[in-house]
């Protein structure tokens, strides 16, 4: 049976230069396909982590945890076979499971000063566990912490326990991640200061000062720190990804006047300066001041920008700093690299995916019927 | 709570829910006849208001005095009032160029745009208000609340007359808005009325729905927008800390006309085209919306219509509160409606990370 797919064709701004991009093998046998993780949300408010497959034209639901309040982003351990999801802000739970079935392991809550900011990152060889969190009572530039967690156990005995708590080189940390040494961990920090007891209001707006912080994760020790200009300074560093040879892109939540025209997104190598991108002038406003997600290609040099705002799909080239693509995706925020290019997933209950060699979209069948509301990132469940 | 867990519930592909039955419904017809017979028209008449300010701004300056100043104001009422009738749909031609922006940056609780006109007459550079040039000036000093001030201002008159350069400003900026307006209905007509057309995998839009959805964004959002910049920003907490500068036009204190239209022109959106949006809604629906509206739409009426009056006296403040709670029970019902169809209106794009 032929699958009804839906294809389309983007909206190219420049032409599309790239060589043949490495294509998986056609398989209708999903087993073997990636899996990948998302949070989602029913229109009724319930909040789940859904493990899922795609054989490039048709989703396959493999799993569906509840989760006990909205989750965020999902680090999988490469070495015991379990997943974390890590509660969006203000959330105080993670949530630990067998990342093939999905299988509740255990639950885990941050302390009462504490919320965690829906992300977290494993160490390559799966030690340790290192989360993003708010000490919201501390006033101070210190409030914005980097916890790391030791690892123990395997399988339904596996636990974390909270053994270094760092300041994270700035307020507001969001993502983070293990750049290519596997010791120097990149983390966004979104420079926003808030407080549980104002919910999700901004508190420091004139004053907010995002940076990009590089900190070594044996000893705490913040190695290299990145401010943006002063003209930007309410442009949140929220969301990062990292290539094969060190080059960091960040994707930004821009907090100040809604006219203003601001860069969304940055390159950067250690030691040297930031590289901020616009996009072209017609497009630049249609974006909304918002990236969602964003991450590398396989070729480790594009790289896609999700903006739920803008309803715009981006790809960047990041050797040349420009844009390549905008595609119209309404609510369209989770991205992860796949072998043909990127999927993407929207709040609208689609999961799709670009080709990039041939610039074609296909929607997959199977996901808009569970009426899900694709939370803001997509992760890989695969483990080593 | 009890956590349950599904195990690998796989549904088959060419499984048919109610969604994809209506992502699979064509609903260029109704986005068409929207276009049609309300939103051009509105930007048609947008465009028509703003002709005699600039005509009448361009030999102004000849001659300012009492006449001639009431004149332009009254061309200026009858412009804002045309805004007033299309502020509401916020996508299409009026993003491009920040032109939204243009038009009125507004709320602007920081006074930026005071404080940009404030510069803009200081520096008294006629480099800056040639055609080309005004355009890439300010945010601020570009649109109606600038223009207001100009006008509208206690000190107005006097001002104008002995100022060339304030005056040249208020030419700079009729013109501006004349131009601004005629752009987007040009290219509502001539450009994106194909791109709502061709709503398909081919086109902008994702599919003639994605198109909808926009329609009705602009009729729900814009309710719940109202309410919170235009009326509950003015009422504060209580009547002591009621702030009538927070209003829309305090300056020339039409804020409750404008509410006025705002409103009319949400009714008109919702129901004047064949189709019309609101078939779109569950029909058992909509009989309390329509009810709704005529409450507003009424209670609107019945509020005076100075609002830095109204603020000021109890019966007035009361029915300024009447109307944010028709506000309130009008969004609550769309809301309500809206989630029982397959439509949804945003989920990443509402409320961040």
């Amino acid at each position: 049976m032929t699958p009804l797919c839906n294809r389309r064709q983007f909206l190219a701004l420049t032409a599309l230069l790239l060589g043949p991009a490495a294509r998986a093998l056609a398989t209708d046998d999903t087993a073997s396909a990636p899996l990948l993780l998302s949070a989602a949300s029913t229109r009724d408010d319930q909040h789940f982590l859904i493990g899922f497959r795609h054989d490039g034209s048709s989703f396959h639901e493999v799993f569906k945890l509840p989760l006990p309040e909205r989750g965020h982003h999902v680090a999988v351990n490469q070495t015991r076979g379990f997943f974390v999801s890590i509660a969006r802000r203000p959330g105080t739970t993670l949530v630990l499971a067998d990342s093939a079935s999905g299988e509740l392991i255990s639950e885990i809550r941050a302390p009462a000063d504490r919320h965690f900011y829906g992300h977290g990152v494993f160490s390559a060889d799966g030690e340790w566990f290192y989360t993003t969190e708010n000490a919201f009572d501390d006033e101070g530039d210190t409030s914005g912490r980097l916890v790391a967690w030791k690892v123990d156990g395997s399988g339904r005995n596996v636990s974390l326990t909270r053994t270094f708590d760092w300041p994270s080189g700035g307020v507001g940390p969001h993502e983070l991640l293990l750049m290519p040494d596997g010791n120097t961990l990149a983390i966004a920090n979104g420079g926003i200061r808030t407080h549980p007891s104002h919910d999700r209001d901004i508190l420091n707006l004139d004053t907010m000062q995002p940076s990009l912080a590089y900190i070594d994760r044996s000893t705490g020790a913040l190695l290299e720190q990145q401010l943006l200009p002063a003209e930007f300074h309410q442009s949140s560093i929220r969301h990062i990804d990292v290539n094969a040879s060190g080059t960091v892109v960040f994707g930004m939540q821009f907090e100040g006047e809604a006219f203003m025209t601001v860069p969304l997104v940055a390159t950067h190598k250690r030691g040297e300066s930031l590289q901020l991108l616009l996009a072209p002038a017609e497009l630049q406003p249609q974006l909304n001041q918002y990236v969602g997600a964003i991450r590398f290609a396989a070729d480790g040099r594009h790289f896609a920008a999700s903006c739920p705002r803008g309803n715009q799909f981006t790809v960047w080239d990041s050797s040349t700093g420009t844009l390549v693509h905008a595609l119209r995706a309404r609510d369209n925020c989770g991205v992860i690299a796949s072998a043909n290019g990127f999927v993407y997933s929207t709040g609208m209950g689609k999961v799709a995916e670009l080709d990039l060699a041939s610039g074609v979209v296909t929607e997959f069948d199977g996901a808009e019927q569970l009426a899900l509301l694709w939370d803001n990132h997509l992760c890989s469940g695969a483990v080593a | 709570m009890q956590m349950r867990m599904i195990i690998d519930s796989r549904l088959p592909p060419m499984t048919r829910s109610p969604m994809l039955q209506a992502q699979n419904t064509d609903w260029t017809p109704l986005n068409l006849a929207m276009t049609d017979a309300v939103v051009i028209p509105a930007y048609d008449r947008f465009a028509a208001a703003t002709t005699p300010l600039a005509s009448n701004a361009a030999g102004f300056c000849a001659a300012v005095d009492d006449t001639s100043l009431g004149a332009l104001q009254q061309d200026f009422i009858a412009a804002y009032d045309g805004w007033q009738g299309v502020q509401h749909i916020q996508f299409g031609p009026i993003t491009y160029f920040n032109w939204n922006f243009r038009l009125q940056f507004w709320p602007d609780d920081k006074g930026t745009g005071a404080r940009q006109l404030d510069a803009l007459l200081a520096a008294g550079d006629p480099a800056a208000l040639t055609a080309g040039t005004f355009a890439q000036q300010s945010v601020g000093v570009q649109g109606f609340p600038a223009l207001e001030r100009l006008l509208f201002s206690d000190d107005s008159l006097a001002a104008l007359k002995n100022e060339p350069y304030r005056c040249q400003v208020v030419q700079a900026i009729a013109h501006n808005l004349d131009d601004i307006a005629h752009g987007v209905a040009q290219r509502w007509r001539d450009d994106f009325r194909a791109t709502v057309e061709k709503a398909d995998e081919r086109g902008f839009f994702e599919s003639s729905q994605d198109a909808t959805i926009d329609y009705l964004k602009a009729v729900i959002e814009s309710v719940r927008r109202i309410q919170q910049q235009k009326v509950e920003a003015v009422l504060g907490d209580s009547q002591a800390t009621a702030r009538e500068r927070r209003a829309e036009a305090w300056h020339m204190d039409r804020s409750v006309q404008h509410l006025r239209t705002n409103v009319a022109a949400f009714a008109t959106l919702f129901n004047d085209s064949t189709p019309a949006l609101n078939t779109v809604l569950v029909p058992a629906d909509l009989p309390d919306i329509q009810q709704a509206f005529a409450k507003l739409q009424q209670d609107l009426a019945a509020t005076p219509d100075s609002m830095n009056t109204a603020v000021k006296s109890a019966e007035g403040y009361a029915a300024l509160k009447q109307v944010d709670a028709d506000l309130d029970a009008l969004f609550e019902l769309l809301e309500a409606a809206v989630k029982k169809t397959d439509l949804y209106l945003g989920f990443n794009s509402l409320d961040g990370d």
